[in-house]
């Protein structure tokens, strides 16, 4: 590697260590641009042989100095981020340290301004594909560090530039480092702070392209966006009872103003016990389930039938009645518990829901329920009715929004809002409750993890109808037509499955590990050590039967043989102890990284004639501790002349 | 070109990079701690993990290292003495780079660009010993920074290494011409001693041989006539070493003496002079076209002594001691215990040569 090649790296490392900050959009994009063109109009002035100049230095100072107030304005009026103006700060160093490598070697702080763009790159990602961006980016640091360190000791001795450690090497260490690495993400501790909470904001790009209100007199869309918003794992037996999966977040139980409202009353902090949080009543059959959950803005998409959840430090109910908000950062592993009749604690805004029923929609909900009086039987009639009379339409775009009215009578088509908000009419035109959910239905079996993946397109709504006990779930909307009902190929399944395993695998076990996650790690292990020993003595006892008490015999002696291994060792430590003792009485001071050797030096200055007594013992002592082989004759003359300096 | 950058006390020490790392490290760290960000933990995990690495990498591949010195064949007190430094990777895992070998014994630090596992290095290095004498290399400290730069790291590599250091010789113009032989001696001696030319006739004594018996004279004269041949002094200097330290008496002294004495023979070897080194124990000689090197080894184990020591001092012999008196003659016994201002005070000055 020439010279010119290494520099090319440096400004390239650069360059590729701010690319992540594309995506993440944790500062302007055109800052991103400007520093890029900056740093590429210089790797072609460095690759044309004409220095990295591209500004003259002088001038380069000038707008150095002048960034300083500059960094004021950009975090209060520009940014208005600290962080991102510090970014900005460092993009800019960046830009100007090859300029100034031409009057000052500077390459140590280079690597580290590459460092620190790399760690703001790696702070606001959370995707997979940062793990191959730090992989080759590390491989790129070692091989310039290694360089670096090679110049530095070249130059200390005044040698030339010489023959720089390899690629090879380079790579050998990235695996080395990796290795550590991987190692020790789990035992890193996870406390947080409980005073500063820390500048990681929300991730971005997750939204629901649900909406705080329905209103059916806008156009809407639902976004073709295949980005997985949560995943849930439910226990094979139990996917009868709880699948289709249903992450319900939105409960629009108030017409108003040609809109359907959430009745809000404010946030109530949901209190736990054990870090459970109880927020219904259970019923019927009760399972398990995981819920991992992608950011929504602090809302928490929860399954139809939770009644217990754990793995939040807070939860809150609210803004309207049974629906859900969190502070903790997401991502989020939830433990629920589900049941199949779950009441609510506080049953609320059980009233109809305020949307004006005309003759022509009572005409219709009579017609559909007859003579049926009980609340699932009218739902499940009208439910019936509309999956055998009405067609699905999704994202008709083209089409101009109407009403409710037209929908029921007229059209009978359209998307999942108008059959969930058409059934709450024709209920409520027979008297009876019903709002309507909003949140994720569906979801696709990963074979590989287990998992179903909730995608943003799976966005969907449905109702809910009180049967004075508790709410039961209707969905009008023909099911073959429901999100994530479409077929794909088996390949792309197959392919499909594989990618959101490893997402899977990265959202669950690293951007979501905590600690619990490290509580369960090491109960596990202490779980499976304790029965690992169980079993073998076990196998043991079963196999050998006296012998178990022989066991006991070689234990006691490998016991005895350790202890005699590190008195053994003490030994040889007490010689040196006795030796640092004996120079400190004459003046010497024994740090604990001080060699006898080093110590026997500064004696051999300070005493000469203590030094020229004190050397055999010092050789033998040296010829003792650092030989190979063993030497008990040896090892007495050591015990013996320490035994007369002794006295 | 200086070992001072390298040399320190302990076995570790951080660098600047290693400073600056370990506090960017803490600094993630504590960022990762507060915002709970597990890309900020991956990034922590890779940093120490590099650390660790460093630490284990320097420590693992010095650890596997063992030195050799070899291949001096002459040395001299204070003149740099070109050898071998040997250097054996043992392990089976760790390549070892930018390798620094420092020693007392080393004229400059030796750079070793890379030491693979399961290999051999062997570099040509420059050796200096201050003082003439069986030198004992014991250690030399092995220092690399690889692999990342974070550490300085230290260990002490045993050599086992005897040298036979010859004594300190000036070589410059000034010292060449104090040594040179005064006008006039390289004539001939006229004087009786060893060579093929009779200088004259003598009586017989008792132990002659009877090689030198003049037959002729003897015949004539009815008793044994011995011939005397002449002396041969010409192309030849006796140097007599007095290795007598009085108390009290610096050790440079008598090195210095010790080094006057050998820039004397090593000129006189230069100018293909016979030499005879006398000792008190032994008496050396170096004949034209021969090594002088047992000379040279003999004066560099000399050894002082703490008391007199008998010498008998020859016409025409150059003394050297510590003592500085008005000089021997020939035929004198340099015995202290009788007059210890007998000894001469030459310390490689020609004008003391007695005659």
């Amino acid at each position: 590697m020439t010279r010119r090649s290494r520099e090319l790296e440096t400004l390239l490392l650069a360059m590729f260590a701010a690319v992540p900050l594309y995506f993440t959009y944790a500062i302007s994009q055109l800052s991103l641009v400007l520093f890029h063109l900056f740093m590429a109009a210089v790797v072609v002035r460095v690759a044309l042989s004409r220095g990295p100049e591209l500004l003259p230095a002088r001038m380069m100072r000038w707008l150095a100095i002048a960034y300083v107030p500059f960094y004021i304005v950009d975090a209060v009026f520009l940014s208005r981020s600290a962080i991102a103006a510090s970014t900005h700060l460092v993009l800019f160093i960046a830009a100007y340290q090859p300029v100034e490598s031409v009057h000052r070697s500077n390459h140590a702080q280079r690597i580290l301004t590459t460092a620190l763009i790399f760690i703001a790159s790696l702070a606001t990602s959370t995707h997979i594909t940062i793990v191959v961006f730090v992989f080759v980016f590390a491989f790129f640091v070692f091989r310039q560090l290694m360089y670096l360190s090679h110049q530095e000791t070249a130059g200390v001795l005044g040698r030339d530039y010489g023959e720089p450690p390899t690629a090879k090497a380079a790579l050998f260490y990235l695996t080395g480092a990796v290795a550590l690495g991987a190692l020790l993400f789990p035992l890193l501790p996870r406390l947080r702070n409980p005073l500063v909470r820390g500048f990681a904001g929300p991730l971005a790009g997750a939204s629901t392209a649900l909406n705080d209100t329905i209103n059916l007199n806008r156009r809407r869309t639902t976004p073709q966006d295949a980005t997985i918003v949560a995943r849930v794992w439910i226990e094979e037996e139990a996917r009868p009872y709880f699948t289709p999966v249903r992450l319900r977040g939105m409960l629009y139980d108030r017409y108003e103003n040609g809109e359907w409202k959430q009745n809000l009353r404010g946030l109530r902090q949901v209190s736990s016990r054990g870090g459970i949080h109880t927020i219904a009543h259970a019923g019927g059959i009760e399972r398990a389930a995981i819920v991992q959950l992608r950011s929504m803005k602090g809302k928490v998409f929860l399954p139809t039938g939770t009644y217990e959840v754990k793995g939040m430090q807070t939860l809150y109910e609210g803004a309207a009645p049974e629906t859900y908000y969190t502070y903790d950062d997401p991502p989020l592993t939830l433990e629920v518990r589900l049941s199949a009749e779950p009441r609510p604690l506080r049953p609320s805004h059980l009233e109809m829901s305020g949307y004006p029923i005309s003759p022509a929609v009572e005409t219709l909900a009579h017609t559909i329920v007859g003579d049926e009086t009980s609340v699932s039987g009218k739902a499940a009639l009208i439910e019936q009715y509309m999956l055998r009379n009405f067609r699905y339409i999704p994202n008709d775009a083209s089409a101009p929004p109407k009403s409710l009215e037209r929908f029921l009578l007229f059209d009978r088509g359209g998307h999942c809002e108008y059959f969930a908000a058409g059934m709450v009419a024709l209920l409520n035109a027979t008297g009876v409750p019903a709002r309507i959910a909003g949140g994720f239905y569906g979801g696709q079996l990963n074979p590989l993890t287990g998992y179903y993946a909730i995608r943003r397109e799976d966005a969907h709504a449905w109702t809910e109808v009180w049967d004075g006990d508790r709410w039961l779930t209707y969905d009008a909307t023909p099911a073959s037509l429901r999100p994530g009902a479409a077929q794909s190929n088996p390949l792309q399944v197959y392919l499909a499955a594989l990618s959101d395993s490893a997402t899977f695998f990265w959202d669950r076990y690293v951007l979501t590990f905590g600690l619990g996650d490290q509580i369960s790690l090491f109960t596990d292990l202490f779980t499976w050590v304790g029965e690992s020993s169980s079993k073998l003595r076990e196998r043991m006892s079963a196999a050998t039967g006296h012998l178990a008490r022989d066991a006991s015999t070689l234990l006691v002696v490998l016991v005895a043989l350790s202890l005699g291994a590190l008195l053994f060792r003490r030994r040889r430590r007490r010689a040196f102890d006795f030796l640092a003792e004996y120079l400190t009485a004459q003046g010497i001071t024994v740090g604990p990284a001080m060699t006898v050797e080093e110590a026997l030096r500064q004696l051999r200055m300070q005493h000469p004639e203590a030094a020229v007594e004190l050397e055999p013992l010092v050789a033998l002592y040296e010829e003792e501790s650092f030989s190979s082989s063993r030497d008990a004759n040896r090892a007495r003359a050591l015990r013996r002349k320490l035994a007369e300096l002794k006295t | 070109m200086s070992s001072a950058a390298f040399e320190f006390n302990g076995v570790v020490r951080f660098t600047k990079i290693g400073t600056t790392y370990l506090a960017a490290t803490m600094v993630l760290a504590i960022s990762a701690i507060n915002t709970g960000n597990n890309a900020l933990y991956i990034g922590v995990a890779l940093m120490l993990g590099s650390l660790l690495l460093s630490g284990i990498a320097s420590k693992g591949g010095l650890k596997h290292l063992h030195a050799e010195i070899g291949g001096m064949e002459e040395v001299w007190a204070g003149r740099p003495a070109h050898g071998t430094l040997r250097v054996r990777n043992e392990s089976r895992i760790w390549n070892v780079r930018d390798v620094v070998i420092t020693s007392e014994a080393l004229a400059e630090p030796v750079l070793l660009a890379e030491v693979q596992r399961r290999g051999t290095v062997e570099v040509d290095a420059a050796f200096l010993f201050p003082r003439r004498g069986l030198a004992h290399v014991h250690s030399v400290d092995s220092y690399t920074r690889y692999p990342f730069g974070f550490f300085l790291k230290k260990r002490r590599l045993r050599v086992r290494s005897e040298v036979l250091v010859y004594p300190r010789v000036s070589t410059g113009e000034d010292v060449r011409e104090q040594f040179r032989p005064a006008p006039g001696e390289e004539s001939v001696a006229n004087l009786p001693g060893p060579g093929s030319e009779i200088h004259s006739f003598r009586e017989y004594a008792r132990g002659d041989s009877l090689r030198h018996v003049h037959w002729k004279k003897s015949a004539s004269l009815g008793r044994w006539i011995m011939k005397q041949t002449e002396a041969e002094s010409s192309s030849s200097i006796h140097v007599l070493v007095d290795p007598y330290q009085p108390q009290g008496t610096p050790d440079d002294e008598l090195e210095q003496m010790i080094s006057s004495a050998a820039t004397l023979i090593y000129h006189a070897v230069q100018r293909d002079l016979d030499v005879t080194l006398s000792l008190p124990s032994t008496t050396l000689r170096a004949r034209q076209n021969q090594s002088a090197s047992p000379l040279f080894r003999a004066l560099a184990l000399l050894e002082a002594s703490p008391v007199p020591v008998h010498q008998f001092v020859e016409r025409d012999t150059i003394v050297f001691s510590v003592m500085t008196s008005s000089g021997a003659k020939t035929g004198d016994l340099l015995g202290h215990e009788r007059d210890s201002s007998l000894g001469t005070g030459i310390t490689g000055d020609p004008a003391s040569r007695r005659g």
